[in-house]
């Protein structure tokens, strides 16, 4: 759908030139990052509540950039930035009064936009939702639905908004384009969206049944050097940028105290997968088990976050 | 239109009484054999009728119409483009050595659904379009050079690529032809899957990286999925050929996992999940694709008041009936024959229980699968 | 390729498909298609094929049936959907509805709305949907006619068959008509390639009293034009004629229509 309100930049949007020599250092050595947390190790999240004000909750997310970006920056050999973060920022507005044209509804009716900003990723989007928006803003709203206990509020709405505002990538940046196009980028995305989103929820003061946060697994192929028999390994909150080819990916919303699953997207071929001896796990129950347990890293932030701000409320009063 | 926005991601919740889904429920959750409303078992489908290549207009066609009237057409466009190669891929030379020509892009499948009653970018439409056009593009076949068939290596992305310079756009369009009454995503799937199979392509007349031109023959034109002569199939290698993936919704009422859903079940399920499947060329079992959670709509329904609460029962019965139990599949406390909204997410093992339903050998996975290739394309 | 139909016309008598004039394409009709709704339809004439589905008459939407126009009567509406895949390149529709089937949907609810006897149910609403899978010409016409057979499954009651058909001339036209030497022949039932060259006309007409036994005797007094449609530009010495020949066309297909009712009650 075109935009109509607005100048728009081109519609391919822009990117800065990669040339082939930067691809290759002189010792022809890859400049590509690699992963240097271990499989199990998550990334840091940072996690604040209540940073706009007119919101009835708010939440600020962002993960931490991996090392390399770090060394890339002091000492830089490319353009091309060798991975991506992620950074976004969640408001809830509500619970409020449904519209008098509404029907009656015995719970509270839950909405759920999630938006790129137009610089978010590699890619300009536009400033019309596209359609990976929507599908995310309905797996938020799936996993979100779950967790809040929803007949408290009859007859009332609540609006959650998440903007991000840097988007974890698809790929490395030096890669061809075309070289794969599931985008997994956007299962950190929706992990993100997850948790920013309990945070600002339960800034808002919402009942729930637990905090409910998001994790990612990912079974990958790295060994791009020997026998094809290697078998893709399990890896924890995978950053795409770090690994030459995900096979299947995986993110959940997940509520430690119930031990439940509100949410569920999986894709990708996970019928192989090089597991220690005696797991007679299949792939893709591997591959939910590890994004629980993602999920329970992120958990433990997310409460952290949730108490700060009960203190500072407290504080307040 | 904020009551379409709500049926977003479930499907128009039916308007039944608390009452009514208390018994509903009760009788789907009942310990190894559930009576459901309609009398099947729990992976029995609903009859259809369905008829392939339907309309002469397009590369392949397909209608599949459920006994309870709801009634798809799916249409399948092929069109020739300019495989656009990036500046990047053509410095990177050999290094890079255009893989996206060989292996093809997701974005040359296009995938639009219509249904009556929602616009084209509400939620629903987009996130079953974007669920079903997943597993058909991410359905990559590893190692075409074993059982497989040489042609479908790659997937469907690699069956696009005419060469370098050219390939295939599908455009896959999906009409709705009335208001869904049940979650539509089995029927959209299946006939999805039927199209593809009738889905046929010009034969190609030029080589290697010319610029291509068809044989105008239709007679000749190959099928998009390869498919065997009738002898090799009889004789059990039908396995081996690559078909498109097929996505089955399955609930979840207790402890029971029931297939092909109608309204009134998935209205009281703890939990929807929507599985993607294909078979697998080299082992010839199943092959998960994808597992999408679809909110289940009995979140949003009324719930009971149980006669212990209810001011107008205040006396009238013993204390003693309405004693809240466990229910074992939700972790919740409740009192039998008094519905709850569902809360809360669903236990992994349940989901693992789901899955191994639909993919285990002889499952119901298969059985869809052979029934699909039963419908003869001709 | 836009094939040149006025040219080869006049050498061959020959219409680019093989018909002559007066011939209408091979129309084939189904009723009851569709058992979750009210009354359903299909309808093919030639390449063009749609389903056509009724809902109703119902209890119109809260809101919408409260104004003054739902109280005397039956609201129509009309959902005109043409498939991505309908003609032959395949087209991406730009949010929605396009300018075409919202001509098309326009000129359906006027037509109808006024053809049913819609007094019979106040407050309430038709809802008529209508899917072109396939476009090859004639796509008013074929969705007039599939709208009627959908209505008379829905048993909505109408004084007679409402049935369109197009009507064309065999060449551009822009000169006043010569009788001694008439050169350009009218054309009925257009395909897609004659209408992109030809000035054409779709007509509906039809009957004020439900059809009977021996309702041939006297049609030319029962006939009423209900829909009448014209976007080319053309002499207007040639507008009887191609008025002559659709209206003759309109009572073809009634006739076609009539033995597809009858049919489907005997089966």
């Amino acid at each position: 759908m075109n935009d109509r309100r607005r100048v728009n930049g081109p519609p391919g949007g822009t990117r800065p030139p990669v040339y082939a020599s930067l691809l290759q250092s002189g010792t022809g050595a890859d400049i590509r990052a690699q992963r240097q947390r271990q499989p199990t190790d998550l990334r840091k999240i940072f996690l604040k509540t209540g940073l706009i004000p007119s919101a009835s909750g708010s939440s600020y997310l962002e993960f931490e950039p991996s090392a390399s970006l770090a060394a890339a920056r002091s000492n830089p050999k490319s353009l091309i930035p060798p991975s991506s973060a992620l950074k976004l920022a969640c408001t809830v507005h509500g619970p409020k009064p449904l519209p008098r044209s509404a029907p009656f509804s015995p719970n509270l009716v839950l909405t759920t936009h999630v938006k790129y900003a137009p610089f978010a990723a590699r890619k300009r989007k536009g400033h019309v939702r596209d359609s990976s928006e929507r599908d995310l803003g309905v797996h938020l709203e799936t996993a979100l639905r779950g967790a809040i206990i929803a007949e408290r509020w009859p007859k009332s709405g609540l609006d959650i908004t998440v903007t991000i505002l840097e988007a974890e990538d698809d790929r490395w940046w030096g890669d061809v384009p075309d070289s794969h196009d599931a985008s997994w980028g956007m299962m950190n995305v929706l992990a993100g969206c997850i948790s920013a989103a309990s945070a600002a929820i339960a800034d808002a003061h919402i009942d729930c049944l637990d905090l409910v946060s998001g994790g990612v697994a990912a079974l990958v192929s790295d060994d791009s050097t020997d026998s094809s028999s290697a078998l893709p390994k399990l890896m924890l909150d995978t950053d795409p940028a770090e690994h030459r080819s995900i096979v299947s990916a995986c993110v959940v919303a997940y509520m430690p105290a119930r031990d439940e699953i509100t949410e569920l997207w999986l894709k990708g071929d996970s019928s192989k997968v090089s597991t220690a001896d005696g797991d007679e796990r299949s792939g893709h129950e591997a591959l939910i088990d590890g994004a629980v347990d993602a999920a329970r890293g992120a958990h433990t932030v997310l409460a952290e976050a949730v108490r700060e701000s009960l203190q500072k409320a407290l504080g307040q009063s | 239109m904020s009551n379409q926005r709500q049926a977003s991601s479930a499907s128009q919740t039916p308007h039944l009484s608390p009452a009514e889904l208390s018994y509903l429920y009760t009788s789907l959750s009942l310990p190894k054999s559930p009576i459901r409303p309609d009398g099947r078992s729990p992976t029995q489908f609903r009859p259809l009728t369905a008829e392939s290549n339907i309309l002469p207009g397009t590369n392949g066609s397909a209608r599949i119409g459920f006994a309870d009237g709801t009634q798809a057409i799916v249409g399948v466009k092929a069109e020739v483009e300019k495989t656009v190669l990036s500046t990047d891929t053509l410095a990177s030379g050999e290094g890079g050595e255009s893989t996206a020509a060989t292996s093809g892009h997701g974005s040359w499948v296009q995938m639009s659904i219509e249904i009556p009653g929602f616009r084209d970018d509400d939620a629903l439409p987009v996130f079953l379009s974007e669920m079903m056009r997943e597993s058909l593009v991410g359905a990559v076949v590893e190692g075409g050079d074993g059982g497989g068939d040489v042609m479908m290596a790659g997937g469907l992305k690699g069956r696009l690529v005419i060469n370098k310079r050219w390939h295939w756009r599908l455009y896959i369009d999906v009409l709705l032809l009335s208001q869904p009454l049940s979650y539509p995503l089995p029927l959209l799937s299946l006939t999805t899957h039927l199209a593809l199979l009738s889905t046929k392509l010009p034969k190609l007349k030029s080589q290697g990286e010319e610029d291509p031109f068809f044989d105008d023959d239709w007679e000749v034109a190959e099928y998009l999925y390869p498919r065997g002569s009738k002898l090799k199939a009889t004789s059990g290698l039908a396995s081996q050929y690559v078909r498109p993936p097929v996505t089955l919704l399955v609930v979840s009422v207790g402890e029971n996992v029931i297939f092909d859903p109608s309204r009134e079940e998935i209205a009281v399920a703890d939990a929807v999940l929507a599985i993607s499947v294909t078979r697998d060329t080299e082992a010839g079992n199943l092959k998960l694709l994808s597992i999408r959670t679809i909110d289940p709509p009995s979140r949003l329904t009324q719930p009971a008041v149980p006669n212990s609460e209810n001011v107008n029962m205040l006396g009238a019965t013993a204390p003693t009936e309405d004693i809240a139990v466990l229910n074992p599949a939700t972790g919740e406390e409740e009192v039998p024959g008094v519905w709850r909204p569902r809360r809360g997410g669903v236990k992994r093992s349940v989901i693992a229980n789901m899955i191994k339903t639909v993919l285990k050998k002889g499952g119901v996975g298969e059985e869809v699968l052979e029934g699909l290739e039963g419908v003869e394309v001709e | 390729m836009p094939l040149d139909t006025s040219t080869t016309y006049p050498l061959t008598r020959l219409r680019l498909d093989g018909r002559r004039w007066n011939e209408l394409r091979l129309l084939q009709a189904q009723i009851s298609t569709n058992p979750a709704s009210s009354g359903s339809s299909y309808l093919s004439m030639g390449n063009t094929a749609i389903m056509c589905s009724v809902h109703g008459p119902a209890e119109g939407r809260r809101g919408e049936a409260s104004g003054a126009a739902g109280s005397a009567g039956a609201i129509v509406e009309v959902d005109v959907n043409v498939a991505g895949f309908a003609s032959v390149d395949r087209r991406r529709k730009a949010g929605g509805s396009d300018k075409q089937s919202s001509r098309i949907a326009t000129t359906l609810r006027a037509a109808f709305q006024s053809h049913l006897h819609t007094y019979l149910y106040p407050h309430s609403t038709i809802s008529i949907h209508v899917s072109v899978l396939s476009a090859d010409g004639s796509l008013l016409a074929a969705a007039i006619n599939a709208c009627t057979l959908a209505l008379v499954d829905a048993g909505i009651p109408m004084p007679g068959l409402l049935t369109g058909c197009t009507s064309g001339m065999s060449g551009s036209a822009s000169t006043p008509r010569d009788p001694r030497n008439d050169e350009l022949d009218p054309l009925l039932d257009l395909s897609l390639p004659e209408e992109q060259e030809l000035p054409f006309l779709t007509v509906g007409t039809t009957t004020c009293v439900p059809v009977g036994e021996n309702h041939m005797d006297d049609e030319e007094e029962e006939t009423k034009v209900a829909v009448l449609n014209m976007d080319s530009k053309l002499h207007c010495t040639y507008i009887e004629t191609m008025l002559a020949v659709g209206m003759d066309g309109c009572n073809q297909i009634r006739e076609l229509l009539e033995g597809v009712i009858k049919g489907s009650n005997r089966g």
